[in-house]
């Protein structure tokens, strides 16, 4: 096959790129896989600048410095926020930073295949391509759940969930291009679960002062559903005093506002996919993306899909590449031929 | 044995997939599937096919603005086509002129009633997709994001109550949408969908409101617009007897005009190949059925590619909602008898 071909191989550096909402990830055939948190910082004024150094900041290295800094999160939802004015700017700077960050060798052509949510608008992926197109010398776009499966090789009956933190897109493979109906965006999913932890501890916790940034770090630290032994207590200032807060009932409510959703879409799906395969996909439902992480949901899923006959549920081992992983490994196994200069 | 055939049987699948893959990119960027690798098989044959073809069309069509490009000659026979009226064949001034000075004072503003409720209805949806643009873009997506532009704009005021008949892509018959109107009391009914002409790289814009048809090809139109209804006939004439309301026509006839006004300027300074078609009357089931002032925008075309590729940004459709919010607030807001003839005419 065509990626055999070792002289190619020196030519072309192929990468697979996973842009998420709040992490993008790249990985790439020179054996390079790193990710980003999604956000971009440029100076504010004169003064920031000398302060931080550099024209564009990007991850946890912007959110540290997010107070001299314009920042921007340019994708909601999974798709690029338009006509916001650096939006389309900052996708390109994280584009261009994630390729630096594969490090291609000069010279090196760039063949990218790339990750966009399964969203039914075919709008996204249009603009999700005008962003990559300045990097690479030739680009394929696909949806993040047939990247997972591609890159575990779940190509026949089976169903990929996958938890982002702008969507939750469902997934199901029988042996071809999944078609409309085999995929589903819903936008219950990560930020969804921070917007309710944000809710709920300001109604229990009034004089606290707080942010979406540590309530968002609370969850990722200490998202479970049902139940967990250890105790959740965080500090949190309240008139300028460090406080413990228990915070544990209100990341149990908000983990669990996304369970409904996931489960009727879940069942929904394979209700509609042909009778004869129900059984084979409901025994191989993997969930993947940052919201596979949330303790007890792998169990909860199983246990609530067992009504509808029985069922086996698991986890991608590594949920930041995994998108990137697949992408990369579609990018490798695609024929040259199919590879067109942009 | 069984392990070796299965692989093969693997590797198989990879490929389709792959080669799906490829596809499916082709059309996002709206390339025809494979003209690419075809390019490179181009047998000679076909070339003098497609010759010969062009030659036959071009001599006998004589007409050479007519003569569909040959890119679109293969999807002419899928796609509805939507009639290109030339101007001899536009409802003409007395017809209009008959309709229009038979204007009563508007009843509603006579008493002061204001317009509470707005039914904002996204055309076609779930398995009718309404037409599709050729790099696949589909009427009931774009329909359905302006719609919902649209009503976020409007809830904005806090003065209106804003309702959908449809805020996903669900199957929704006219008599179910026309139902919805009159359960939700709305005071207007604003449907919106986007035009195709196979044949010419222009976009054009109208507005419609309930009538008789004045000519053919309006009429033609309106027959594949109404194809979705589930009125028998007798059903049918029951309703057009109620008819009689002069007041749901002036108004439905002044909504309209407001709305095409803000809709070509705003479209005009983007695309200069917009085309005003201006205002029309049709007998479109989904205006009729509906008890109050009640228009259909036909607010884009998707038979023109930069059209469907603006269509594609959000930008885009923001604006074109952006524009209608405008038109129906025009309305709303500066309602003497007539304001939106009077100006219509004036910026002719």
């Amino acid at each position: 096959m065509a990626q055999t071909d070792t002289r190619k191989k020196d030519e072309v550096l192929f990468v697979g790129i996973d842009l998420g909402t709040s992490r993008s990830s790249i990985s790439a055939g020179n054996g390079k896989r790193e990710w980003i948190e999604s956000f971009v910082g440029w100076p504010k004024d004169f003064i920031a600048m000398q302060v931080v150094g550099k024209p564009v900041l990007f991850g946890s290295e912007a959110l540290q410095n997010r107070l001299s800094l314009d920042i921007c999160r340019p994708l909601e939802h999974g798709v690029i926020k338009e006509g916001i004015n650096r939006n389309d700017e900052a996708v390109k700077e994280i584009i261009r930073h994630l390729i630096e960050l594969a490090g291609p060798a000069s010279g090196q052509k760039i063949h990218a295949v790339v990750g966009v949510p399964a969203d039914t608008l075919k709008v996204n992926k249009l603009a999700i391509r005008k962003a990559v197109t300045e990097f690479v010398h030739s680009l394929m776009v696909v949806t993040e759940p047939f990247a997972v499966a591609y890159g575990m090789n779940l190509l026949n009956n089976s169903m990929v969930i996958d938890i982002g933190a702008g969507t939750a897109d469902f997934c199901i493979m029988h042996g071809s291009i999944p078609s409309e109906e085999d995929q589903k965006t819903v936008l219950t999913a990560g930020d969804y679960i921070d917007e309710q932890l944000f809710s709920y501890l300001s109604e229990k916790y009034p004089n606290s002062k707080f942010n979406k940034n540590m309530v968002r770090q609370f969850k990722e630290q200490y998202s479970f559903v049902r139940d967990t032994p250890e105790e959740i207590r965080v500090e949190i200032p309240v008139d300028g005093k460090p406080v413990m807060h228990d915070i544990k009932n209100e990341i149990k409510r908000a983990c669990e506002s996304i369970l409904p959703a996931l489960t009727e879409t879940t069942a929904e799906m394979i209700a509609r996919f042909d009778p004869e395969f129900q059984v084979k996909i409901k025994n191989n439902i993997v969930l993947a993306g940052g919201g596979s992480l949330i303790r007890g949901l792998r169990d909860h899923l199983q246990d609530a899909l067992k009504e509808y006959g029985p069922c086996k549920v698991s986890c991608v081992e590594d949920p930041l590449f995994a998108g990137s992983d697949g992408a990369l490994k579609l990018a490798q196994d695609m024929p040259s031929k199919y590879w067109e200069p942009l | 044995m069984i392990s070796a055939f299965s692989r093969k049987k693997e590797l198989k699948v990879r490929q389709e997939i792959l080669k799906g893959i490829y596809e499916e990119n082709l059309r996002i960027i709206g390339k025809k599937k494979g003209v690419l690798l075809r390019q490179r098989t181009f047998s000679p044959n076909r070339v003098l096919l497609i010759l010969c073809i062009a030659a036959i069309v071009v001599l006998a069509g004589g007409n050479y603005l007519d003569a569909p490009l040959l890119a679109e000659k293969q999807t002419a026979g899928e796609i509805v086509m939507r009639p290109l009226p030339s101007s001899a064949e536009l409802p003409n001034a007395s017809d209009f002129k008959a309709f229009i000075t038979n204007a009563d004072v508007s009843v509603s503003r006579t008493f002061g009633l204001g317009v509470k409720t707005i039914m904002i209805d996204a055309g076609h949806g779930g398995v009718d997709s309404g037409t599709r643009g050729k790099m696949g873009t589909a009427e009931k997506d774009i329909a359905l994001d302006i719609a919902k532009r649209l009503k976020a704009r409007l809830d904005k005021y806090g003065r209106f109550h804003v309702v959908m008949t449809r805020s996903e892509d669900v199957t929704l018959p006219l008599n179910k949408r026309v139902e919805l109107a009159r359960e939700a009391k709305a005071d207007l009914f604003v449907s919106i969908h986007l035009n195709y002409l196979p044949s010419k790289p222009i976009n054009i814009i109208e507005t419609y409101y309930f009538g008789p048809s004045a000519d053919s090809k309006t009429q033609e139109l309106a027959e594949q617009e109404n194809a979705g209804s589930q009125y028998g006939l007798g059903e049918f004439k029951e309703v057009i007897e109620k008819l009689g309301q002069r007041l749901k026509l002036q108004e439905s006839r002044e909504l309209a005009y407001s709305i095409q006004k803000n809709l070509f300027v705003n479209i005009a300074k983007e695309n200069g190949n917009a085309y005003n078609f201006g205002v029309k009357r049709a007998p479109f089931v989904v205006l009729l059925g509906a008890e109050v002032p009640a228009v259909l925008a036909e607010v884009s075309c998707l038979s023109n590619r930069q059209e469907e590729k603006q269509l594609n940004t959000e930008a885009h459709r923001e604006n074109i909602a952006h524009d209608l919010e405008a038109g129906i607030l025009d309305y709303i807001n500066k309602g003497e008898a007539g304001y939106g003839a009077d100006r219509y005419a004036e910026k002719r």
